[in-house]
């Protein structure tokens, strides 16, 4: 085992409590000079809010959301409109599926190296330099991946990919390949190694500790988690539209920049829609997942 | 009784879903919906556009070395610095308001009554409505709605946040376990301190972790609130983009990922001393 030093220098199991105190100092003092920096800088915002203009403006912003006094037809009593906009909440729908399908099968092909007692030889794998090196590689790779935000990782692809759907898709899949990634892997490392164990002994190779000690108690919550961060991922595919030319977020960037009002809000209704059927849908399949 | 007889009825449709058992089901549903968004692209237009290919080349070899120039790394400091700063005023904010409402959606303040169903109804509806929203589909209506401004983003960032941890919050005060409270109940005490003296330090280690797992999350959301204009690491990723400057893309990309996982390391060791 490898000594882990937390930040600060102290070791957190030694002096828990020394830790905990600093990290609250140190969080607190962030706040103090982050709010202090943000509001004392240029364009704070803070004069603004007090005064009455803004607010008139504001209130005129929800008036014309509702349609009051609209020159024309407000969108959301126009039936066309709403077929015409539920075409792009269904490609929206598909964008965020593919997403999280993308993410699950790349994360499905590589997430055993990535669990420390796989890659040191406890569950299949083997302790050997090779093992390790993947088992670092793979680390890396999903905290890169994680880390990097689905709408930068957007920005990058439109440059290289025809804007679409699947640039999008494969945005929004590329972040949380990392998330689930990790996740699957620490799945790995608190699983109950016995099973694995005992077909070693009953004279299993490698792959077959993986496939039949691991991969079943893996599974479930793996698809857990799939379908937990599909919540989080049609959330995010509307904001992602707003690079990728695809669904509900391109039309939203576009009627507000027309001043299109009545669209905005008729967007926002599916974008609701769409959030709501997703968490009901996820919610659902979880219980599929959990029933023998 | 009579809807006691609907309920237990079974729809034919469920029948042929128990032949099937529910892991089955799953998987024929998962394959069958990424089939199906697989088939709704068009696949007709080329993967990449014209001259993508020598981009994304350009890209990855701008990686050896990035832009290290000192005068670059001040820059892209500041913006790491910004960065951080709005995720922390963000995160801070969305504790201020999602710690009273969570506490209020857990219902353990009030007594028993029926009086109490409405407020604990109210404060969850309101959690759910402002989590549903993206805080980058905040940032655009409020900067439509307010102009842009620090407090603007701050606000739109604190908003989904507060109703993720206002939701958690209420969850982890409830899941406590219960014999302490039924201790303190029966020395006289009122829900308010049963709340203050047993749900509250109970729940705290979990809470702690969870906000610091949503403050790394903030990080990245702080990153992408350039979309709307705001300064920082997401910003100076657009402008070095726009410019074909990828080793400066590269330097930025890194120093995001790097604060991040700095994030990251502090709230899992500090989750490993909050429970020992």
């Amino acid at each position: 085992m490898t000594t882990r030093i937390g930040i600060s220098g102290v070791s957190p199991t030694s002096h828990p409590i020394r830790f905990t105190r600093i990290s609250a100092i140190t969080f607190l003092v962030l706040a103090v000079f982050s709010w202090g920096y943000l509001l004392v800088g240029n364009n704070s915002g803070l004069g603004n809010f007090s005064s009455s203009e803004m607010w008139d403006n504001a209130s005129r912003f929800v008036q014309e959301l509702a349609g009051v006094q609209a020159p024309v037809r407000p969108a959301f009593l126009n039936l066309d409109r709403w077929f015409e906009t539920g075409k792009l909440a269904y490609q929206t729908l598909a964008m965020s599926v593919l997403a999280i399908g993308l993410a699950g099968i790349a994360v499905l092909a590589t997430f055993l190296p990535g669990a420390r007692n796989v890659g040191n030889g406890d569950l299949g794998g083997a302790c050997s330099p090779g093992w390790r090196l993947l088992y670092y590689l793979v680390r890396a790779v999903f905290a890169f991946t994680r880390a990097v935000p689905e709408l930068v990782w957007a920005l990058l692809l439109v440059f290289f990919l025809s804007p679409g759907i699947f640039a999008g898709a494969l945005a929004l899949a590329l972040h949380n390949y990392g998330v689930l990634g990790k996740l699957s892997a620490e799945v790995v490392e608190n699983l109950d190694p016995s099973p694995a164990q005992a077909l070693k002994r009953a004279g299993a190779g490698n792959l077959q500790m993986l496939l039949y000690g691991v991969m079943p108690q893996a599974l479930p919550h793996f698809v857990t988690y799939l379908l937990y961060r599909w919540e989080v991922v049609i959330r995010t595919t509307v904001v992602v539209g707003f690079v990728s030319a695809g669904g509900l977020g391109r039309e939203l960037r576009l009627s507000l920049s027309f001043f299109h009002y009545t669209d905005v809000s008729q967007i926002i209704i599916w974008y609701l829609i769409l959030v709501i059927t997703v968490d009901l849908l996820a919610a659902w399949l979880r219980r599929l997942a959990r029933l023998e | 009784m009579v809807l006691e007889a609907v309920w237990t009825r079974t729809p034919v449709w469920m029948g042929a879903a128990r032949l099937l058992d529910h892991r089955r089901m799953l998987t024929l549903l998962m394959v069958g919906a990424v089939v199906l968004s697989v088939s709704g692209i068009d696949w007709g237009s080329p993967l990449f556009h014209t001259g993508g290919g020598g981009a994304a080349r350009d890209f990855l070899s701008a990686l050896f070395p990035p832009e290290l120039s000192p005068s670059f790394l001040v820059l892209a400091l500041a913006a790491s610095w910004q960065t951080l700063a709005f995720a922390v005023a963000g995160i801070t904010l969305a504790i201020v308001l999602g710690l009273p409402l969570g506490v209020i959606a857990s219902g353990s303040v009030f007594g028993s009554g029926r009086s109490s169903i409405a407020p604990i109804a109210a404060a969850r509806f309101f959690l759910a409505a402002i989590r549903s929203i993206h805080e980058l589909v905040w940032a655009v209506l409020f900067v439509a709605a307010f102009g842009l401004s620090s407090l603007t983003a701050i606000l739109a960032l604190a908003l989904p946040y507060a109703g993720i941890l206002g939701r958690i919050y209420a969850d982890l005060f409830n899941n406590v376990p219960q014999e302490p409270l039924q201790a303190l109940r029966s020395s006289g005490a009122s829900p308010f301190r049963v709340f203050l003296y047993g749900r509250l330090p109970m729940a705290l280690p979990d809470a702690i972790g969870y906000t610091f797992y949503r403050f790394e999350c903030a990080i990245r959301a702080a990153a992408i609130m350039s979309f709307v204009g705001i300064r920082g690491l997401g910003y100076e990723i657009q402008l070095s983009l726009n410019d074909l400057l990828f080793g400066q893309v590269w330097t930025l990309m890194l120093l995001l990922v790097a604060l991040v996982l700095v994030v990251d390391r502090w709230s899992s060791t500090l989750r490993r001393s909050l429970i020992t």
